[in-house]
C-alpha cells in the first residue's frame, strides 16, 4: 500500500492515529513502523499523531521505579551505576590515572621526606606507608604508622567507602599462611585501627595489607568473605 | 571507587528516589534541578541531555533517567499492569536510548514524546503478545503488583486525559468529545486496551467502539490543530 499518495491521505491519517493511540492491530503496527522507516510522509504522519496524543499524557503522575532498574541498566551497558562524571574510556580515565599518579607522588614525597629526616638523624614521622589500591590500580586508602605506635592511621581517598550495610575489614597478609584480621575499619576520612602490639612487632613478616568487604561487625569466619577490594605492599622507611 | 555493590548512602539517587513511591512526572530527587516552569523549558533541557547521551556522556544519561524514569515507568505500569514487566520494559527502553540517542531528531518530536513512544510501543507489543496467549479478554483482571496498585488508585484514564488537556489549555477539545469516545480513547491510550478489549470492557459492540475511536480521534485532531498546540 502506498500510503504517501495524496488520495490516501485520509487513510494514512486514520492508521497513524490508531498507531499512536495503540489500537492498531499488531500486524498493522509492524507494517506501519516498517514503512515509516523509509517513507517520510508516513513517518511524519505517525509522529504528528504521537505529538498530539503526547499532550494528553503529560499529567500522568509519576511512579518512581525501584533503584534496581537503574542498576540493571548500568550493568547491561557497562556503565558506572553511580552515574558519575565518567565517559567510557575517554578523559575520565586520564583523570583517574592522574589522581593515582598524584597519590603515588604524594607517597613518594612523604617517603623521601622521611628518609631525609632519617639521614639527618631526626625523629621519623612515618616509617611505614601502605597504598591500598583496587584491581584497577586506583588507590583507595593509605595506611601509615610510626615506630612504636599501637595503631595504623588510615586515610580514605576520594569517595572510597563500603556499600550500605557493609563494612571494610583490614587484613594483614603474611608471607605464608592465611590472612590475619586487623579489625573493621571505622568509617570516616582519617581513622585509626588499633594494633595488638606496637606496629614493628604486629606487622613484622607482613609484606602487605588488604581490605575486604564484610557484613557489619566484620567477617563471621575469621577469614575474608567479601571481595577483597584493595591491597598494597607495606613500604618501610627504615 | 568501590568496585562492588550499589553506591552507598543515597544510592537510590539514580533510581529516582525510593522514598517517594509516587512523585510528579518530572522526578522528585533532590539533585534534580527545580521542575522547569514550562513544558518548553523541560523539552529544551531534555533535548540537551539527549544530545549529550548521543555522545556517550554517562552523567547526562543518568540525569535523563532521573528526570524521565518516573513518568515513563508510570506510563508502562498503566499499560502492562505488572511492576516487574514494566521494569523490564523501562530497562530495555533506556538501553535502546543509550544506543540510539543520536537518532533523536529535535525537529521532529519533543524528547519526552520520543521517549514515551519507545516505552509505549514496547508495552503495546508486550500486551498484544500476552493477549494472544490468553483466551480471556477480561481487560481489567486485577494484578497485585504494588506499582499497578499505585497507578490504579490514581486518576482514571479519563481524568488523566482531562487534567493533561487542562494543563495545556486544550481541555475544550477533550470536553467536546462524547462520553463513549472519550472513555474509549482514554482507556486505549493510558491502559493499552485493544478494540476487542474495549468492546468487552465497555460492553459495546466492536463496531461501535471502532467508530467511537475513529470519530473521536478525528474530532480531537481538528480541535488540537486549530488550537495550534504541538507536543
Amino acid at each position: 500500500m502506498n500510503l504517501s499518495r495524496p488520495d490516501r491521505q485520509e487513510r494514512l491519517d486514520r492508521l497513524a492515529a490508531e498507531y499512536a493511540l495503540g489500537t492498531a492491530s499488531p500486524r498493522v503496527r509492524r507494517r506501519l513502523a516498517a514503512i515509516a522507516r523509509r517513507d517520510r510522509t508516513v513517518a511524519a504522519a505517525l509522529s504528528a499523531w504521537e505529538r498530539r496524543l503526547a499532550i494528553l499524557a503529560e499529567d500522568v503522575p509519576g511512579i518512581a521505579p525501584p533503584p534496581r532498574v537503574w542498576r540493571d541498566i548500568a550493568a547491561r551497558l557497562g556503565l558506572d551505576p553511580e552515574g558519575a562524571s565518567r565517559t567510557r574510556m575517554t578523559w575520565w580515565r586520564r583523570v583517574e590515572l592522574w589522581r593515582a599518579f598524584a597519590v603515588a607522588s604524594f607517597v613518594m614525597a612523604v617517603a623521601l621526606g622521611v628518609m631525609e629526616y632519617q639521614r639527618q638523624g631526626r625523629p621519623v614521622a612515618a616509617p611505614l606507608v601502605v597504598v591500598l589500591a583496587g584491581a584497577d590500580a586506583k588507590p583507595g586508602l593509605i595506611a601509615t604508622a610510626s615506630h612504636g605506635e599501637r595503631y595504623l592511621t588510615l586515610k580514605t581517598i576520594g569517595n572510597t567507602a563500603p556499600a550500605a550495610g557493609k563494612v571494610f575489614e583490614l587484613w594483614a597478609l603474611p608471607q605464608a599462611g592465611v590472612p590475619r584480621s586487623l579489625g573493621v575499619i571505622p568509617t570516616g576520612g582519617i581513622v585509626r585501627v588499633p594494633l595488638p602490639a606496637p606496629v614493628d612487632e604486629s606487622l613484622s613478616n607482613i609484606p602487605s595489607l588488604a581490605v575486604s568487604v564484610e557484613p557489619p561487625g566484620g567477617s563471621p569466619t575469621g577469614q575474608p568473605t567479601g571481595p577483597v577490594l584493595y591491597s598494597g605492599s607495606i613500604e618501610r622507611m627504615y | 571507587m568501590s568496585a562492588e555493590g550499589p553506591p552507598r548512602g543515597a544510592h537510590s539517587a539514580s533510581g529516582g528516589g525510593s522514598a517517594a513511591t509516587q512523585s510528579q512526572a518530572w522526578g522528585d530527587h533532590a539533585n534534580v534541578p527545580e521542575r522547569p516552569a514550562t513544558a518548553a523549558d523541560r523539552s529544551v533541557q531534555l533535548a540537551a541531555l539527549l544530545a549529550r547521551v548521543a555522545l556517550a556522556d554517562q552523567r547526562a544519561f543518568a540525569e535523563l533517567y532521573r528526570h524521565t524514569s518516573a513518568h515513563l515507568y508510570a506510563v508502562a505500569v498503566r499499560i502492562v499492569r505488572d511492576g516487574a514487566v514494566a521494569e523490564e520494559i523501562l530497562q530495555e527502553a533506556f538501553v535502546r536510548v543509550w544506543h540510539y540517542a543520536r537518532t533523536y531528531d529535535a525537529a521532529k518530536s519533543q524528547p519526552l514524546t520520543w521517549l514515551t513512544s519507545i516505552v509505549r510501543n514496547r508495552c503495546l507489543d508486550q500486551r498484544r503478545r500476552r493477549e494472544l496467549d490468553t483466551v480471556s479478554l477480561a481487560p481489567v483482571a486485577e494484578d497485585d503488583a504494588p506499582a499497578w496498585d499505585i497507578a490504579a488508585e490514581g486518576p482514571t484514564p479519563v481524568e488523566l486525559l482531562l487534567s493533561s488537556a487542562q494543563a495545556r489549555s486544550v481541555r475544550d477539545c477533550v470536553d467536546a468529545l462524547d462520553a463513549g469516545p472519550k472513555q474509549a480513547i482514554a482507556l486505549a491510550f493510558f491502559q493499552g486496551l485493544s478494540h476487542a478489549e474495549l468492546a468487552a470492557h465497555l460492553r459495546e459492540p466492536l463496531g461501535t467502539v471502532k467508530s467511537w475511536i475513529r470519530r473521536g480521534l478525528e474530532r480531537l485532531r481538528r480541535c488540537l490543530d486549530a488550537a495550534g498546540v504541538t507536543g
